[in-house]
């Protein structure tokens, strides 16, 4: 049994040179699946953590009919007691209430229909990244009543600048009539053209005062710690929420849910990187088959003489895959090691993407992309290299047994 | 000489007479909705209207003080609540202008907010400034009549023109011989019936017989509606055009 482990050991090195090319072809492709793998992993967390912190959360708390028809009256009537909830659920790292209605914003000379949102300040900041996206101006303070911060878009569609005045005029929840004079505070531009263009934000008091809703709020945005537990906190949330008064008629629902089009987004971007390995592995595949064709064509007349000498054809089949198998092994140790070794080294210092990819521009993404090594990415690819070696080296070895020893031996 | 010409006269006549049959039908269509809609509108008119926006959990209503001169501009003053008083709506042509006391300004209204709700009712701004668009945009059919109360109802079916720039994919009119209008339905680019507005107590109302409520509501819920009951209305046959300027929103006539 050991004899044939200790033959196929010795017998890949006395080739080194070939030896080391399959070896290095495995662990080239380990690693790049290893990088690519953690770097779109790590993208689409990125991804799904500046589009959120813009403007969903990673969940959101509210009434059901809100959800459905945007309805001003459909209000969370305590928001205090929902605070509560999320204070004592593990995992949440911050929250804020938003309230928000359709209104006609106009200017001095124009006139457009957005979405006027009211924001805690306060909380606001350590719930999203509004305050990093003022380009122009300032962020809203506590004690600010008539200002507003405006998308980038519709600041330029109102002809407004910091310092101009835009009248709002809207419906209060009673069916009175909301109308407000606010000053520009501060210009923000997220890069999410959509977002720039749909609204300006005032202060959560100043909203509730114009839009006669005291007290009341149309959601209570929530950010976790952890991408990967957002499912399981929303559970604990949801069921948590059934026990306050009003509960069951709020409803709790996870950014993929929010926005299924940046869930459709990466599943394609996925599908479109699953492609690209496949024909990664499809190239791998030959080089590997090609260089254990080789090494047989090469090593015929040696196979001649070991047959002849009385070396039974399954042993010798034995022997050529576990060759195949010590090549594989090397070379995928190799290349896993190194795998995260690039990857450790590009998640600490991230990539700069610039403004390279359209798709991340479109949900926030401007700066640096950090790869995200997780047992998941690290894991796969090299397990596809193994089936995939272990299959490619499975026709030559199957091809040795139909040597004639004599013929063999001739071999030129 | 007299009878060739009278012979060519009934040739003629008959030739065309096929043609004329579909054109003349059509054109009472057609003529019926435009009687209709002048008839409602009436060259000028005062009213004190009393909208009640109606939903299952909540209810507000709203007096409303309206001059309409011709066939495009309105004028509406909100009288009560007083939360709401001042409020005002200046409609010229296919310019419309809001203005509110609070903020004492003037908004002009894109026309995109023309088929928007109005002040959160179920009326759009284009159905409460009864708006042209239904005489110009649509080709009309007298779909069926029938008699209700000694009097001939039409039903008249109403559809866009092609490239017409309206929102909806078929309208349904029930008027009646002496032009009262009595229903109208609303329906989307596959024919299903979205709103619909019915008219109820018809009586002499500003001299003429004049259904003095109004009620419009979503198909699909008729529990939430919004009806207009007339307090008074009175036809002219003229008002100043500086009513309907925008000084007026500031400062409302009496």
């Amino acid at each position: 049994m050991s004899m044939h482990f200790t033959m196929a050991w010795r017998n890949i090195w006395r080739n080194p040179r070939r030896t080391v090319l399959t070896v290095s072809a495995i662990a080239f492709a380990c690693l790049v699946l290893i990088f690519m793998l953690s770097f779109q992993f790590g993208s689409y967390e990125t991804m799904i953590n500046a589009a959120v912190q813009i403007q969903t959360g990673h969940f959101k708390i509210q009434h059901k009919q809100f959800h459905e028809n945007h309805n001003i009256r459909k209000t969370i009537a305590h928001p205090d007691a929902v605070a509560g909830i999320l204070d004592k659920t593990a995992g949440v790292a911050a929250y804020t209430f938003r309230s928000r209605a359709f209104s006609i914003v106009s200017s001095e000379d124009r006139t457009y229909g957005a979405l006027v949102i009211g924001i805690d300040p306060d909380s606001e900041a350590r719930a999203s990244r509004l305050p990093d996206l003022i380009r122009e101006g300032q962020y809203l303070s506590d004690t600010d009543t008539d200002k507003a911060l405006i998308g980038r878009l519709l600041a330029r569609n109102l002809k407004v600048k910091i310092g101009d005045e835009v009248t709002l005029l809207g419906q209060g929840r009673d069916g009175s009539v909301a109308a407000a004079v606010v000053t520009i505070k501060g210009i923000y531009s997220s890069g999410q053209d959509d977002f720039d263009r749909a609204g300006l934000h005032i202060p959560l008091d100043y909203f509730q005062q114009v839009y006669t809703m005291t007290g009341q709020v149309h959601s209570v945005v929530a950010i976790v710690h952890s991408l990967d537990r957002v499912a399981e906190i929303k559970q604990q949330v949801q069921t948590r929420i059934q026990t306050l008064e009003t509960g069951n008629l709020l409803i709790v629902r996870d950014w993929s849910e929010i926005m299924p089009g940046l869930k459709q987004a990466i599943s394609m971007d996925l599908v479109s990187g699953l492609i690209f390995w496949l024909l990664l592995i499809i190239v791998v595949a030959f080089s590997i088959l090609n260089t254990f064709l080789m090494a047989i064509f090469e090593r015929t007349r040696e196979f001649g003489v070991m047959m002849a000498i009385g070396t039974a054809p399954s042993r010798l089949m034995k022997i050529l895959l576990t060759e195949s198998m010590f090549m594989t092994v090397v070379g995928m140790g190799a290349g896993i090691v190194l795998g995260i070794l690039v990857t450790l080294f590009f998640q600490t210092r991230g990539i700069d993407i610039g403004g390279a990819s359209e798709l991340l521009n479109q949900y926030g993404i401007t700066g640096r992309i950090y790869p995200k090594l997780s047992v998941l990415s690290t894991a796969v690819g090299p397990a596809m290299v193994f089936v995939i070696t272990f299959v490619a080296a499975l026709y030559p070895a199957l091809k040795v047994r139909r040597l004639n020893p004599v013929e063999a031996m001739h071999f030129a | 000489m007299h009878t060739i010409r009278t012979f060519l006269v009934m040739v003629s006549f008959f030739l065309i007479m096929p043609g004329a049959g579909a054109f003349a039908e059509d054109m009472s269509a057609r003529d019926l909705i435009e009687s209709c809609w002048d008839y409602m509108r009436g060259r000028a008119s005062e009213s004190l209207v009393d909208m009640t926006i109606h939903r299952p959990e909540w209810e507000r209503t709203m007096t409303i003080k309206a001059w309409t001169k011709g066939r495009s501009d309105s004028l509406f003053f909100i009288k009560a609540p007083p939360k709401d008083k001042g409020n005002a709506t200046l409609k010229k042509g296919n310019d419309m202008w809001t203005y509110n006391p609070k903020v004492n300004r003037v908004i002009k209204l894109p026309p995109s907010m023309m088929s928007q709700s109005w002040m959160g009712s179920d009326f759009s701004n284009n159905d409460l400034a009864k708006s042209d668009s239904i005489i110009q945009d649509y080709d009309h059919t007298i779909e069926s009549t029938h008699t209700r109360q000694d009097k001939t109802v039409y039903v008249i079916k109403s559809m866009p023109k092609p490239a017409a720039p309206v929102v909806w994919g078929m309208q349904r009119i029930t008027l009646r011989e002496d032009f009262v209008l009595l229903e109208e339905i609303f329906y989307d680019e596959d024919l299903e019936p979205v709103k619909q507005m019915t008219t109820q107590d018809i009586a002499p109302l500003g001299g003429r017989l004049f259904p003095s409520v109004w009620k419009m509501f979503k198909t699909d819920t008729p529990e939430a509606y919004t009806q207009l009951e007339y307090r008074s209305l009175t036809f002219t046959d003229d008002l100043p055009a500086r009513l309907f300027t925008r000084s007026s929103l500031k400062n409302p006539p009496r």
